[in-house]
């Protein structure tokens, strides 16, 4: 169907430079999700692949060619909104037939094919009805069954679920991700939620500043993020500084706070180093002897199937983890530490 | 009466009394007055008749000028919705200094009295005027152009001065459109054509109908313009109304042949919004 390749895509804004050679791959059928903070070039490099803004430089490639010269009204790319970008003086129905009139489909193909579209994204009923006499979720169901009926190549989706509340979210997040895998759909996904971002994609781009920081499945970004900058926009992490870094035969080994430690890690670290370990690495110890930190319980939250405990060290550094719900844990405790080293992960410290 | 509604009432009395003064009693005296015979010592009579209206509406010449008014007024508010369309396109996409530039040469029509206004049209075009020298001296011509005192330069003059009234109303609601929906058709095939078709013209149209409404009502009712550029020959409803009022004193009729005027406006501005109202609905997001 369709592999994309993204290569080097440079945009500039005046002399704001808002992409900064952004390179990725999608194989057919994936979706490939771009994560990253307000401002970090996602929507731009989304806008370059539909066409509806053109790089100052790099290239995009649809199935081997070129399609950087193809107007967006060539590239039969379905796009979705953040604010859904519905004709509000058509019809639901006319909203997700506008296409297919362009291409002057038969009558009868059309009111099928429209049908099928509103089925799909479970909209029976409406059709009739104009944008604003519909809900936030089911707008933004026509944006995708809009999106979906021309049969795109590829789909690209602009922080679709921004604008929903919670529940919504969830329900046609799966919704998305139901269809795009049933019709083996390449699919672009912009987000700034992580959670979002880890549960729908094949792959993930964290983009920062323009560039892509790392490219790689979800459990990759999560569990071996190349830097601290992924590693922090991924999900909670601990971050500890090492005293001393050995390479070793497929890791490393550490001495952090005090304790030594063989570790897995980014390749090629050669002197400073920080350690990370995600809260459900880190348990309380039953007893002080399988504890490799010692420190005093500072703050403690009750969530309901957790407890979420920070824990300040000796050397000054604190350690945030999950404690089970029941767990007899007070503020002020003495707590011994226990990391599961299979869930720790080296990374080059960056000096701020 | 609670104390929120009576502070209502007093807010709207100023309007209110505005109203009344300014326009229920003067068209309340006039309706009265196109009823009264004609006068010979005053310039009406003492009694009452319906006689100017069966007049008007059975006196053809009353007719080719009624029809004259309303096919100048429906051109010039045609040729202002032409011209005023891509300037109020290139406006609306315009910031900072290039659009208050914009904004003042638009508005620039405006900034001179009607009278100075339409002299200035009559110098510029009369038959040893700086139009014709040039034309003559470039050789494009080799005879003086006949413009003055046609009914070709009112309608020029007229669209030239309603302009402002067209684009600012439809720069407007084209800044209101957002640019994703021209990229959302552009994404489902759409070319620029289709897009402005279906997608830019319809949503304009909150704009576009102000804009007509009020170019159809300025023109039809403008009486400077045509009085100085249109000449003696033709009449148009309001310099036939002021010659009436003012020229031979039949304040009757004058006042009838206003009426009618008015109310053939009305019908006009009613029939428009009618006919246009499914699509003011559907546009208005
Ligand atoms: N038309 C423009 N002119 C100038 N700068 C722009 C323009 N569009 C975007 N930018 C800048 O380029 C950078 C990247 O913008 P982009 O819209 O791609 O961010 P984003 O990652 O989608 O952010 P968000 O999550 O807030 O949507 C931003 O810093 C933005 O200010
Ligand atoms: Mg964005």
């Amino acid at each position: 169907m369709a592999a994309v390749e993204v290569r080097d895509l440079r945009k500039r804004y005046g002399s704001f430079l808002a992409l900064d050679g952004v390179s990725l791959t999608a194989q057919t059928g994936q979706l490939v999700t771009l994560l990253g903070p307000s401002g970090c070039g996602k929507s731009t490099t989304l806008r370059c692949l539909a066409g509806f803004l053109d790089p100052d430089g790099g290239s995009i490639s649809i199935d081997g060619s070129d399609i950087l010269g193809v107007p967006a009204n060539r590239r039969g790319f379905g796009v979705v909104f953040q604010n859904y970008a519905l004709f509000p003086h058509m019809t639901v129905a006319g909203n997700i037939g506008y296409g297919l009139k362009l291409q002057k489909r038969p009558k009868t193909e059309m009111a099928e094919r429209i049908a099928d579209a509103m089925r799909l994204v479970r909209l029976q009923g409406l059709e009739d009805r104009y944008p604003r006499q519909i809900s936030g979720g089911q707008q933004q169901r026509v944006a995708l069954a809009r999106a979906l009926v021309l049969r795109p190549r590829l789909l690209l989706l602009d922080e679709p679920l921004a604008n929903l509340d919670a529940r919504l979210r969830d329900e046609v997040r799966w919704l998305i991700r139901d269809v795009q895998q049933e019709s083996g759909i390449t699919a672009f996904y912009v987000t700034h939620d992580q959670s979002e971002a880890m549960a729908m994609s094949d792959m993930v781009a964290v983009m920062k500043e323009g560039r892509v920081a790392q490219f790689a499945t979800p459990r990759e970004i999560y569990q071996k993020p190349v830097e601290r900058y992924v590693a922090d926009f991924t999900g909670e992490a601990n971050f500890l500084s090492c005293t001393r870094v050995a390479p070793v035969a497929g890791g490393y080994d550490i001495e952090v706070a005090g304790a030594h430690l063989r570790v897995a890690g980014v390749p090629g670290i050669r002197d400073r180093a920080e350690l990370l370990l995600r809260p459900e690495a880190l348990s309380i110890a039953p007893d002080t002897g399988q504890a490799l930190f010692q420190g005093r319980v500072e703050k403690l939250a009750f969530l309901g199937a957790s407890q979420h405990c920070e824990v300040r060290l000796p050397d000054g550094g604190a350690l945030k983890l999950a404690v089970q719900a029941n767990r007899p844990v007070g503020v002020g405790d003495q707590a011994g530490i226990r990391i599961d080293s299979e869930h720790a992960w080296l990374m080059p410290e960056v000096r701020q | 009466m609670t104390r929120g509604a009576r502070l209502r009432l007093l807010l709207a009395l100023p309007a209110v009394a505005l109203i009344f003064v300014f326009m229920v009693l003067p068209i309340t005296n006039m309706v009265e007055m196109s009823f009264r015979t004609l006068g010979t010592t005053a310039p009406f009579g003492d009694s009452y008749t319906t006689g100017h209206y069966s007049r008007i509406l059975s006196d053809g010449y009353y007719w080719q000028v009624l029809l004259r008014s309303l096919v100048t007024a429906l051109l010039v508010t045609l040729l202002c919705l032409l011209v005023s369309y891509p300037i109020a396109w290139h406006m609306s996409k315009a910031h900072g200094f290039k659009a208050v530039m914009l904004y003042a040469l638009i508005a620039s029509p405006l900034m001179t009295g009607v009278l100075v206004r339409n002299f200035g049209w009559m110098i510029v075009t009369a038959l040893n005027g700086p139009l014709n020298e040039t034309l003559l001296g470039l050789g494009i011509i080799e005879r003086p152009l006949r413009l003055l005192f046609t009914q070709g330069l009112v309608v020029l003059a007229l669209v030239h001065v309603f302009v402002p009234f067209m684009v600012l109303p439809i720069n407007n609601a084209l800044r209101n459109i957002p640019p994703a929906l021209v990229e959302a058709s552009s994404s489902m095939g759409a070319n620029r054509w289709q897009a402005f078709r279906d997608v830019i013209l319809p949503l304009s149209f909150p704009g576009i109908y102000p804009g007509v409404i009020l170019v159809f009502v300025l023109s039809i009712a403008a009486y400077v313009t045509p009085a100085l550029l249109g000449g003696q020959m033709v009449s148009y409803m309001p310099t036939l109304i002021v010659a009436e009022l003012n020229g031979t004193f039949r304040w009757p009729l004058g006042s009838a042949l206003a009426i009618v005027l008015a109310v053939v406006t009305l019908i006009c501005v009613a029939a428009f919004t009618l006919l246009t109202a499914k699509l003011m609905e559907k546009s208005r997001a």
